[in-house]
């Protein structure tokens, strides 16, 4: 089954100098605080969307006008052909959506018993509700997790729940807001790998804001980047790993003082008796390469491989020369 | 539009809040123990007046307050504050992104949470009436108490809604809350029957919203077969829910353009 949209051709989303302005400060000393400025994107039907930034960037403002709970305070924006803070209703129908940091699940019940009243307000027949759940608990591996109370759920076993609450109307569109805040690694990892399946298997268009940089690398095909309410990059994943995420960090526990010749590729960020920090930029030499020889030369207790935090990467966009 | 959720709602929540025995034996406990008390104060008193006051027998204020406290105890004591608190966080934002009225679907699901509770405390209540007050008044009067009840739950959970509803505007809206709640407690008769009250207050007290809540449950359950206390209740409650959809529109309309 198929979830896609504007199969002519048309963006499923769309955003043209979409702003978003606050007043803040009390009577008499009212400031104008542009959240969003003048953004303008569009994506097409069944794409896989990281929409990134810092915290405070705009990205939440940003979803909150594309699923319309939130009025621009100027430009124009339709999703699925519909203008969100216009069509909410209408829209809410076709689209899903997942909060990481706000629950939509009802604590008290369980997730079927949610699946339940949620489908009783989006009006799906109790057959199709059934099938439906069940289709979710094989897609998500979640079908154990049905019956226990919400509140008993560790937070990866929730947003599995969650993930499947939102999808149970079979939207065209998913926005998720920072689905991966507070989940450990493999929950993550576990996490990001649905996504990607549920866009490969129902065609469904992934909106995904974030600022952990992985979520880029293991989920999107394009990366926008906002910071300060602009939009300061938007290119394909594959041309952003070329150019912007070539490095990763790799930090050693060393057994005791050793000495490091250094290699091509690999710049020295820390090194004391006990801990060796590098950033290996993987444009020069892989960073399988680079652990295989420090593996075999130094005497390694624990090694961990991270990428470059936001920030780095954002300073990053900032530096390159425009073209 | 269909509403096909509303009962959905109800069952769902009623359901899962029978299963907690936990809470549902706190309440029951917290009921029983303060409706007695407060019962047995009024019997007594009533017994040192000559055997009645304001017109009520020691019997008849007995089943008078294990109902009016039956219709307060069956709401979660907190509902107001935590309603009001999604609201001021913006936590209610994430209900705009389901095609249901955002009322609708909190009162359908609390009213749901609270009819085990209502149908708990009504069976002690009238165990324990029967015991310490002797035989129900009226029977006629008993059944119309019964629908009463849960209009006055409806009634309170709108109400509360509504003035919960101040934190779309008010950063901080507590002391509305708090004042909700007193209001309730006394001119609501929960605490003693309306012909109690001094004259002027009493007056003041028949021409609002709050006699609704508890006074016209307790009043039919003590023996006063008055079918008008369910139309008045009736009445209140439809003004209830029109100004309860008035204050969430306007302030979901607000919510979408100053955020949350």
């Amino acid at each position: 089954m198929s979830a896609l949209s504007g199969s002519d051709g048309r963006p499923i989303i769309a955003a043209r100098q979409l702003t978003k302005s606050f007043e803040t400060g009390r009577r008499g000393r009212r400031q104008l605080v542009e959240a969003v400025r003048q953004i303008s994107f569009e994506v097409s039907p069944a794409e896989r969307i990281a929409y990134i930034g810092p915290n405070g960037a705009g990205k939440s403002t940003s979803i909150k006008m594309l699923t319309g709970i939130l009025h621009p305070s100027a430009g124009a924006a339709t999703v699925m052909g519909m203008v969100p803070w216009r069509q909410r209703r209408e829209l809410t129908r076709r689209i899903g959506t997942l909060f990481g940091q706000r629950s939509q699940l009802w604590f008290e019940l369980t997730p079927r018993e949610t699946f339940r009243m949620l489908g009783a307000i989006y009006g799906l027949e109790r057959s199709d509700l059934r099938s439906r759940v069940g289709q979710l608990g094989d897609l998500l591996e979640a079908e154990d997790l049905f019956d226990q109370p919400v509140r008993s759920l560790s937070l990866g076993q929730r947003m599995r729940c969650e993930l499947a609450a939102c999808l149970l109307h079979q939207p065209a569109v998913m926005f998720l807001d920072e689905p991966t805040i507070g989940l450990d690694l493999l929950a993550k990892q576990r996490f990001r790998e649905l996504l990607v399946r549920l866009n490969q298997e129902q065609g469904t268009t992934i909106f995904l804001t974030s600022h952990d940089v992985a979520d880029i690398e293991h989920v999107a095909q394009r990366a926008i980047v906002i910071n300060h309410g602009v939009v300061i990059y938007d290119d394909d994943v594959s041309a952003m790993r070329r150019s912007l995420l070539a490095t990763k960090l790799v930090e050693l526990t060393l057994a005791g003082p050793t000495d490091f010749a250094g290699m091509a590729g690999v710049a020295v960020a820390e090194h004391t008796a006990t801990t060796l920090r590098l950033v290996v930029d993987t444009a020069v030499r892989p960073v399988r390469e680079v652990l295989d020889a420090l593996l075999l030369d130094l005497d390694v207790t624990d090694v961990t491989v991270t990428d470059p935090p936001l920030e780095e990467v954002i300073a990053e966009i900032y530096a390159r020369p425009r073209t | 539009m269909t509403r096909r959720w509303l009962p959905v709602a109800v069952a769902s929540a009623a359901r899962r809040m029978s299963r907690d025995r936990a809470a549902l034996t706190v309440a029951f406990g917290f009921y029983a123990v303060v409706a007695t008390v407060i019962s047995t104060l009024w019997r007594t008193a009533a017994n040192a007046h000559g055997g009645s006051i304001g017109g009520y027998s020691g019997a008849q204020l007995t089943w008078y307050l294990y109902f009016s406290e039956a219709a307060v105890t069956a709401l979660n004591p907190r509902q107001i504050e935590l309603t009001g608190d999604d609201i001021a966080s913006g936590a209610v934002a994430v209900d705009l992104l389901r095609p249901a009225s955002v009322l609708g679907v909190r009162v359908a699901t609390e009213l749901g949470r609270s009819l085990p509770r209502l149908a708990g405390c009504t069976a002690i209540g009238v165990a324990l009436a029967v015991l310490t007050g002797g035989p129900v008044p009226a029977a006629a009067g008993l059944l119309l108490a019964l629908p009463s009840l849960v209009l006055a739950v409806a009634c309170n959970l709108v109400a509360q809604h509504a003035f919960a509803g101040a934190a779309f505007w008010i950063r901080d809206a507590r002391s509305t809350w708090f004042l909700y709640q007193k209001l309730v407690f006394l001119l609501g008769a929960m605490l003693l029957p309306l012909q109690l009250l001094p004259g002027w207050l009493h007056t003041l007290a028949a021409w609002l919203p709050f006699v609704a809540m508890a006074y016209a449950p307790a009043r039919l359950a003590s023996g006063h077969v008055e079918a008008q206390l369910l139309a008045l209740q009736g009445f209140w409650f439809l003004v209830l829910v029109t100004a309860a959809v008035a204050v969430f529109s306007a302030g979901e309309r607000r919510l979408q353009v100053v955020g949350g």
